[in-house]
């Protein structure tokens, strides 16, 4: 069999339009997390935390839409995030972004994962590691092996999956059951729930928009659909992306209502599962699953490809030229272990989704400026600006004992921000630009020159 | 705590708000192509427009030199005549001329701008044909302000010129006459000496297949037309086009 050029395993074959986009956008985004941590987000904050949550989603696409206007204009030909940070970083700062990008994939992948492990532990009497394996094996097949060709191919049927289970299931159940009858039991029940003058809620909500940016920022795979996108339609793309996104969580928290307003609960995450109780028909049921292992595998598989061509094209490659079979050859091996990787931590694992969100809050948030800073500046930036993150990150998590979560996620965010604004500031005042010309006197770049 | 009607609100947009998301998803999906079909006419169409204007101010150029030629023989001609006075006068009124020539880069002016010009021209006739050339001039007041190609009326007057008068003997009678009939303008110019051109009208002389591309050009979805008639009392030429007042006209160009 020939094998296809690697490129068309990377993009695709295609420039995707608003439409495509937003489908593409939407597959990768509407999550495990999605499904697990909006309950988890209201149970917590209260509507007002369901709210948050979508808020958080929507705002995340569309700030990244402005950027991936500028991204658009100012590395064309570029393929991945990997692609970007090689040209503006120096080898030491790159190497440290790659390892962030890959810490941060195999968190999000995790996350995922063991969405993927609570639903079958709900639905399905197999054992939990066959399971997996089935459906690892599944993501495999599409993210792995069939890249961006064949995650499009599937997009389109994850997204009608999605918004066919949002928008039929919560009308069946509140035709059903009345909205008088909920709000009695959530009045009885979870009486919490229902109180929104509360001041952690707005903390959370800015503190998850903050989060949630940083990680569309650092994702892999949205970078590769911002080159995909065709560059007029890009920003439009990832705006609506980000409305549609909210809705879907919205429509999340009112169905969890159903399932808790006349109980009180066990674990904040098999209670999204527990819906498939609640339902009686068995079309729905279905449907359920469906939407459930849709959100999820379209999500890994999305990872898994993203996660993959970094790994070929911005760590192999720099080492060594692959050839076509090569990088093929390369996707196969490291998609594979990826998976295999998954399924060991994911048997042995228990989870908790929003500690892990929240445990990497700390480093998507103090990534979020020096990654701006990369983006936007005209020239190569050394080890500082990258490592600011760092910096930031371990601040964060140094004042952990003394302040709470969400205040710890703005501190690492205040101290990596503050590093970048020093260095703004000394190399406009104190470090001379020399222009570099070639011996015809074309302008080739420029080299700094501290006094 | 918020009240049950606030929590039916609630529940209300979480229920609906996927709907609207797929709706316009759906509608993304149903109209992006047509969309972008949409915006990529309506740049073509400015691509046309700016290619018709680029070919417009070619053909404008084209007819300058063919004018500038035959007047300045009409002046060599009083200057082999030793007719310095009126020498002196021609070449303040082609000086005049040239210099509303050369202002007039629009792709269109008024029916009185062309006429202030035509009189330059007639001036510089005069001098040379004297008492033997009459010519007479009448307009439609309401026709002054509406649009016309540039040197249009120059065109059928100079062909007069040079296919009839400078070519026949006896009394060199002009007409020039610019009137609304409904909608469209009648502009008719007849002189007195017919001449034997083919009245195919690509053939009658540089300007008149020149005028009708131009006309054409600028009235692209309206009729225009330029007829020439021999007969045994004169060469007739007429050219219809529409009638436009200027400040319409350049509202049009704006918004387009």
């Amino acid at each position: 069999m020939k094998r296809k050029d690697y490129q068309i395993y990377i993009s695709g074959t295609i420039k995707l339009g608003v439409g495509f986009g937003i489908i593409s956008l939407l597959a990768r985004w509407v999550t495990g997390n999605t499904i697990l941590s909006s309950p988890e987000t209201l149970i917590k904050y209260g509507l007002t935390g369901g709210i948050g949550y979508s808020l958080m989603g929507a705002f995340a696409l569309i700030l990244f839409g402005f950027l991936a206007k500028k991204i658009h204009k100012k590395y064309p030909g570029h393929h991945t995030i990997g692609d970007v940070l090689r040209q503006k970083l120096t080898p030491t700062g790159y190497w440290y972004m790659i390892s962030v990008l890959l810490l941060t994939s195999i968190d999000s992948l995790l996350l995922q994962a063991m969405g993927a492990h609570i639903l079958l532990h709900m639905i399905f009497p197999l054992p939990i590691f066959t399971g997996m394996l089935i459906f690892l094996l599944i993501c495999f097949f599409i993210g792995g092996v069939g890249g961006m060709q064949r995650l499009h191919q599937l997009a389109g049927a994850n997204v009608a999956l999605i918004f066919g289970a949002v928008i039929i299931i919560p009308v069946y159940f509140y035709i059903q059951e009345g909205v008088y009858p909920v709000y009695e039991g959530i009045k009885l029940y979870h009486p919490y729930l229902l109180y929104i003058n509360n001041t952690d809620a707005f903390l959370f909500i800015v503190t998850v928009i903050l989060i949630g940016f940083g990680q569309v920022m650092i994702d892999r795979a949205t970078w590769q659909r911002v080159f995909i996108i065709q560059k007029e339609k890009a920003q439009m793309a990832f705006t609506l992306a980000g409305l549609v996104w909210a809705t879907i969580p919205l429509a999340l928290s009112s169905l969890l209502m159903i399932i808790i307003f006349g109980r009180s609960y066990d674990t904040i995450y098999s209670l999204f599962f527990e819906l498939v109780d609640k339902i009686q028909s068995t079309m729905l049921i279905i449907l359920f699953v469906l939407f459930c292992f849709s959100a999820i595998s379209s999500a890994i598989s999305s990872e898994l490809h993203a996660t993959t061509t970094l790994i070929v094209k911005n760590i192999i490659e720099v080492f060594r030229t692959l050839t076509n079979k090569e990088k093929w050859n390369c996707t196969y091996i490291v998609s594979g272990m990826i998976c295999i990787f998954l399924l060991t931590i994911v048997s042995f694992l228990e989870p908790n989704l929003l500690g892990l969100l929240f445990f990497f809050g700390n480093i998507y948030a103090s990534l979020i400026v020096p990654l701006l800073y990369i983006i936007l500046s005209k020239k190569v930036l050394p080890s500082i600006i990258p490592l600011a993150s760092f910096i930031g990150a371990a601040g964060g998590y140094v004042s952990l004992p003394m302040l709470e979560n969400l205040m710890a996620i703005w501190v690492s965010f205040a101290i990596s921000s503050f590093i970048c604004l020093v260095y703004f500031i000394y190399q406009s005042f104190f470090i001379e630009l020399i222009p570099l010309k070639d011996h015809t006197g074309n302008f080739l770049g420029t080299k700094q020159n501290a006094p | 705590m918020i009240t049950l009607d606030a929590f039916s609100i609630y529940i209300m947009i979480c229920v609906l708000a996927p709907v609207l998301g797929a709706f316009t998803l759906l509608f993304l999906f149903i109209f992006e192509k047509r969309i972008d079909l949409l915006e990529k006419q309506t740049r073509e169409i400015a691509l046309e427009r700016e290619l018709q204007t680029a070919l417009y101010n070619q053909l404008n150029k084209e007819i300058q030199p063919h004018f500038f030629f035959n007047t300045l023989n009409s002046i060599l001609s009083l200057a082999r005549l030793d007719r310095k006075t009126e020498l002196i006068r021609s070449i303040e009124t082609l000086s005049k001329l040239l210099k509303f020539k050369y202002q007039t880069n629009n792709t269109f002016i008024t029916i009185e701008e062309e006429l202030t010009y035509i009189n330059y021209y007639l001036e510089i006739q005069k001098t040379r044909f004297r008492e033997r050339l009459q010519y007479e001039i009448s307009t439609d007041p309401k026709v002054n302000k509406a649009v016309i190609i540039p040197f249009l009326i120059q065109t059928l007057v100079e062909n007069a010129f040079k296919h009839s008068f400078e070519k026949k003997i006896g009394d060199a009678l002009l007409k020039i006459e610019v009137i609304k009939i409904e909608q469209a303008i009648h502009v008719t110019v007849w002189n007195n000496l017919p001449d034997h051109l083919d009245e195919k009208l690509g053939k009658g002389g540089l300007g008149l297949g020149n005028i009708i591309k131009r006309l054409d050009l600028l009235f692209p979805n309206d009729e225009t037309s330029v007829q020439l008639t021999n007969s045994e009392d004169g060469t007739t030429v007429i050219a219809i086009f529409p009638f436009v007042i200027k400040s319409l006209m350049e509202k049009g160009a704006s918004s387009i």
